[in-house]
Parts: C-alpha cells; structure tokens; sequence
C-alpha cells in the first residue's frame, strides 16, 4: 500500500535518467565542423572504430560540397565521389585513394570502412584528401571534437616574399629564480609554460618563413624595461607578451586577450601633453597602435577560438608590459593555473604545439591582410 | 654592684640603649601617620561630569556601507553591505572603509586582497585623488596573473568610489609609501585610476 505514490514516480525517475544518459552519449559521439569564421557549419554524429572517427560520406556534402555525388557500389564494396570536378576512387578496407585516375594514389593510414551497412570515411580522409580537392587546410581539434575548414588563401599568401620581412617579438612572461608568474596546485609554473609555447612559435614560424625573436629564450630574469629595450631595437611589426592567468577563484578558466589602452575599462588620469610655444609636443605611445592592435586581437581570437570551449575574450586596460612598445602588441593569457583543467591542459605538449600553431597561423592572417592593405593590387 | 655599673657603662649595653629608643620612636611615628590617615574623608562616589557630552567622544551613529569582494559562483566583484560607525571627516571614514575591505572576508565571498595586507596611510588631495597606501603584502602576497590583478583593483577602487561618489575621482594605489608600476607584472598602476 505503501508502495503506491512510488510506482508512479519510479518510472518517470527513470525515464529523466535514460534521457540525461542517452542525452550525454549523444554530445559525447558529435564532432562540430566550423568553417574559416568559427561558425558552426554542423555537428555530425561519429562512429568510433578501433580508436578512429568515421563520419557517414553525407557529412562531405554538408561541409565541403553540396553538389557532390556518392555513388556507391554494394557488391564491389566501391564508392566513387564526384567533387570540385575531380573524381575520387575508394575501395572499402583500402588506404589508396585514387584521385583523377592515372595520377599517383594518395596514401591514408586508416582506411574507409563499410560500418553498419554504410560507407564510412575516417577523419584523417578529411585532413588529407580535402586540402588535395580545393585550397583547404582542415584542422582538428580532439580535445574539443571540432573541426575547421579554413581557405587556405586567408592565411597562406601566394608570394611569401613580404611575410620574410615580418619581424615579431614573442615575449614569454616572467622569468628566473625568483618571478615564476603563478603557479598551479601540481606544480606548474607560468615561467616555464610560457617559455614552451613562445619556443614553439619561434620553431614554426621560422618554418613558415616569419622572423620570430623571443625576449628570453631561457629562464632568466628579465626588467621590464630590457624587454621594452630589446623589442623596440628589433624593430618588430608585431608583439606578443604570453602569460598565463590566475584567479582567486578555481572556477575562472579559459583564455584572455588583452590590449593596453589607458582609457579603456580602467582609465588612467591624464597627465598634461607638454606645450612648446603654440605647438604640442607629438610624443610616440603604444596609443598610436591601438586599431592595428585591436586588428590583431580579432584575428588571434578568432583563431584561438578554435581552441577554446568558450569564446575568447578581448579586454581593454592599462597593461605596463605593453605600455612602451612601440608597434602593435597584445598580451594572451594562455589560461588559468588556478584551474584544474586549464592547467592539465597547459602541462600537456600538444596542447602548447598546438596553441603554438595558431597563434602562428593567425600571425600569418595578419600580416597577409596588412601587405594587401598596403597593396591592394598586389604590385 | 661594681659589677651593675661595669654592664651599665658597657658600650654594648649604650648600643642596645639607642638601638631600642629608635624602634620606639619608629613605631610612634607609623601610628601617628595611621590615625592621621584615617582622619581623610574619603569619597563615596566620582565627581558628578558636567550635563553637555564632550562632542569629540561622542561614538558615531552606525551606517551600512558596501565593500566589494569577489563572489565565486558569479565570478564578479559584487557589494557585501556592511555596517559601520563611520567618522563624519573624509580622509578617517576612507580609512575606515578600506581597513574593512582589507581585513574582512564574509563567508561565501573570496576576498581580492592578499592576506596580512595592512593600510599604511590615506590621504584625499585637493584634485580628489585618494592616496592609499598599502603594505608590501599587497604586492609580494599576490597571486599573479592579469584576472587576479584586475579583481585586486577593482575591488579596491568600486569601495571607494562608492562610498565617496562625489569626493572622490581618482585612486592611487601606493605600496609602502611608493608608486608602483605594477602589483603583479601586468597592469599599470603608476598613475591614478578610475573606470
């Protein structure tokens, strides 16, 4: 008797159970493709099979081409694609993909598989076979099962000629015995995060034909006033200062632009321009190179967005480190020690390479949209 | 009898002699002090103080006033009311509020400031740019990173400039008596600050 208000509440009980579950197996097995812009084009349910994601071919036509055909011959267990006027041959359980027949097969370490009936494509397919069909450059991100279809002509200029006069000051914060910048539970010091991702944009940009210098490139301590000293001698056209964040609170996580503008959030008092006769003296400040900064700012976010699971925010204040720099400069604050999971993922090295990448990537699109400005018609 | 007369002659029996009229006249004068003494009247009750209160002990009426602290479910600096018995002079009630900011951490509040940080000195100029001078904790306690910093500051200026909407429009943080560029290598703190 007793028994009878728990007969109706039990299974409405566990009817909420098996939606949250199911609800959460469901966001666990999607992959979210973005285009260039960080947009979401689509997320796409996944099959994993012995540890690599496959995606139905339908997803090609979602976020490559809608007007490619798929046929599909069940017998012979063969798919030919129809895409960008270019013919692609696969045979399931094969890595050769034929494309345009006659040329050289394009090799793949997974291959193409018939999974519950369909043919399925691995998503190194997507990595390497796409950039080969149109001018892509497809990025994945497995932390955060995304995907990114950027043109490759945003970022990769036709002549690289101008990017080679590009000099960019990579300026990894703190330093030495006693400055190592915040510390996480597990030890890790913001020195030496820094310090990693700072070496790696120099080693990948330097690849990709851009002149990086570092302010330090070991662990010393370094005054502001020789980082000032040292960017400005080097006469860069861009500066990025790399920190990392931390907060009196644990829940405070994620990444951070900063721009220095004193009359920005917080407003410096104004101090009185010094008057030569009728004439006001022209002093050279950081404020000068505040547009070009807030530019490189929208484009390192848009990058770093990729990265991250909530959208980057860009803040305006009076930052010291960037106070005397002569050129654009930013300062990122690559996430919070003071979070667990932040700081799990700045310990990690691919998450350092791979920040390291974007950050190289957005320094490309940067510069390329500033030669075009410069010269619009490529003269 | 010779032999009495030889003692009394004695020097020691002289000694003992002077030795003995001294106690007498010793113990003589303790009693006349004693009786003398208890002839003073003594007062039943303290003085009766004047009706009209000296205005300068007079205890300040209570006022609830907001310091800013951090919440760490919303992540912003948000007013805790507290209250106060605040001095009607500004530059003592600025150093009232900012010593509660300093000291004082509710429950299911984070408080911005590092610990053992203490207010050296305040001071409002003639332009209402209030000086405050903190300890080097402020500085060397920190725990780093521009968020941290920016929490710090914020919630320093948001007390004051709520607690002193007119009087006051600009803050310099000082440590140690000293301007500062910054507390923990990110923000510019060699000048006065307002949002």
């Amino acid at each position: 008797m007793w028994l009878r208000p728990f007969e109706t509440i039990l299974p409405l009980l566990f009817i909420v159970i098996l939606v949250f579950t199911t609800h959460g197996i469901a966001q666990a097995s999607t992959v979210r493709f973005v285009d260039g812009e960080s947009k979401t084009l689509t997320d796409v349910e996944f099959t994993l099979h012995q540890g690599i994601i496959y995606f139905p071919v339908e997803t090609l036509k979602i976020v490559f081409d809608p007007e490619m055909t798929h046929p599909y011959h069940h017998p012979k267990k063969q798919l030919t694609l129809k895409t960008k006027g270019k013919e692609l041959r696969l045979q399931m359980g094969e890595t050769a993909v034929n494309i345009d027949s006659g040329k050289e097969p394009l090799i793949l370490n997974s291959p193409p598989r018939v999974i519950q009936g369909q043919p399925m494509l691995p998503i190194e397919f997507f990595q390497k076979v796409l950039p080969r069909l149109d001018d892509v450059e497809v990025l994945y991100n497995r932390t955060l099962q995304r995907v990114r279809i950027i043109p490759k002509t945003v970022w990769a200029p036709e002549t690289t000629d101008d990017t080679h006069e590009w000099v960019i000051i990579i300026d990894p914060g703190h330093g030495g015995e006693d400055d190592f910048g915040c510390k996480s539970q597990n030890g890790v010091t913001e020195k030496d995060v820094v310090l990693a991702v700072g070496k790696e944009i120099q080693r990948l940009g330097n690849q990709q034909g851009l002149s990086i210098r570092l302010t330090r490139d070991q662990d010393v301590k370094k005054s502001r006033i020789q980082r000032v000293q040292t960017t400005n001698r080097n006469q860069g056209q861009l500066f990025l200062s790399l920190h990392c964040n931390a907060s009196f609170s644990p829940n405070h996580k994620g990444m951070r632009l900063y721009i220095n503008n004193p009359n920005g959030q917080l407003r410096v008092k104004a101090t009185p321009i010094p008057v030569f006769g009728k004439k006001r003296l022209n002093i050279l400040t950081q404020a000068n190179f505040l547009k070009q900064s807030q530019n490189f700012a929208s484009v390192l976010q848009k990058e770093l967005n990729f990265l991250a699971e909530d959208p980057i925010v860009i803040s305006e204040f009076p930052i010291i480190t960037l106070a005397d720099v002569y050129m654009p400069a930013i300062l990122l604050e690559l996430g919070y020690l003071s979070n667990v999971d932040d700081a799990t993922r700045l310990s990690n090295p691919d998450h350092i390479v791979q920040v390291a990448e974007t950050i190289v990537r957005a320094i490309q699109i940067y510069s390329v949209s500033v030669n075009q400005s410069a010269n619009p018609n490529g003269l | 009898m010779q032999y009495f007369r030889k003692i009394v002659h004695s020097r020691l029996f002289v000694i003992w002699g002077i030795t003995l009229v001294a106690l007498i006249i010793c113990l003589a004068v303790t009693l006349v002090l004693i009786s003398h003494s208890k002839r003073i009247r003594i007062v039943d009750a303290p003085p009766k103080l004047p009706d009209a209160p000296n205005p300068t002990d007079v205890l300040p009426a209570p006022e609830q006033i907001n310091i800013f602290l951090l919440n760490p479910t919303s992540l912003e600096i948000t007013p805790v009311k507290t209250e106060l018995r605040l001095y009607p002079e500004p530059t003592e009630r600025l150093r009232q509020i900012v010593s509660v900011l300093v000291q004082e951490t509710p429950p299911d509040y984070r408080n911005p400031i590092p610990r053992g940080t203490l207010l050296n000195e305040v001071y409002i100029d003639s332009q209402k740019t209030a000086y405050l001078d903190f300890s080097h904790h402020l500085a060397d306690g920190h725990i780093g990173g521009t968020t941290a910093e920016l929490l710090t500051v914020t919630a320093i200026l948001k007390t004051v400039f709520d607690a002193f909407p007119n009087d006051i429009k600009h803050v310099q943080i000082l440590i140690d008596g000293r301007e500062r560029e910054t507390l923990a290598g990110h923000l510019n703190l060699s000048q006065p600050l307002r949002f």
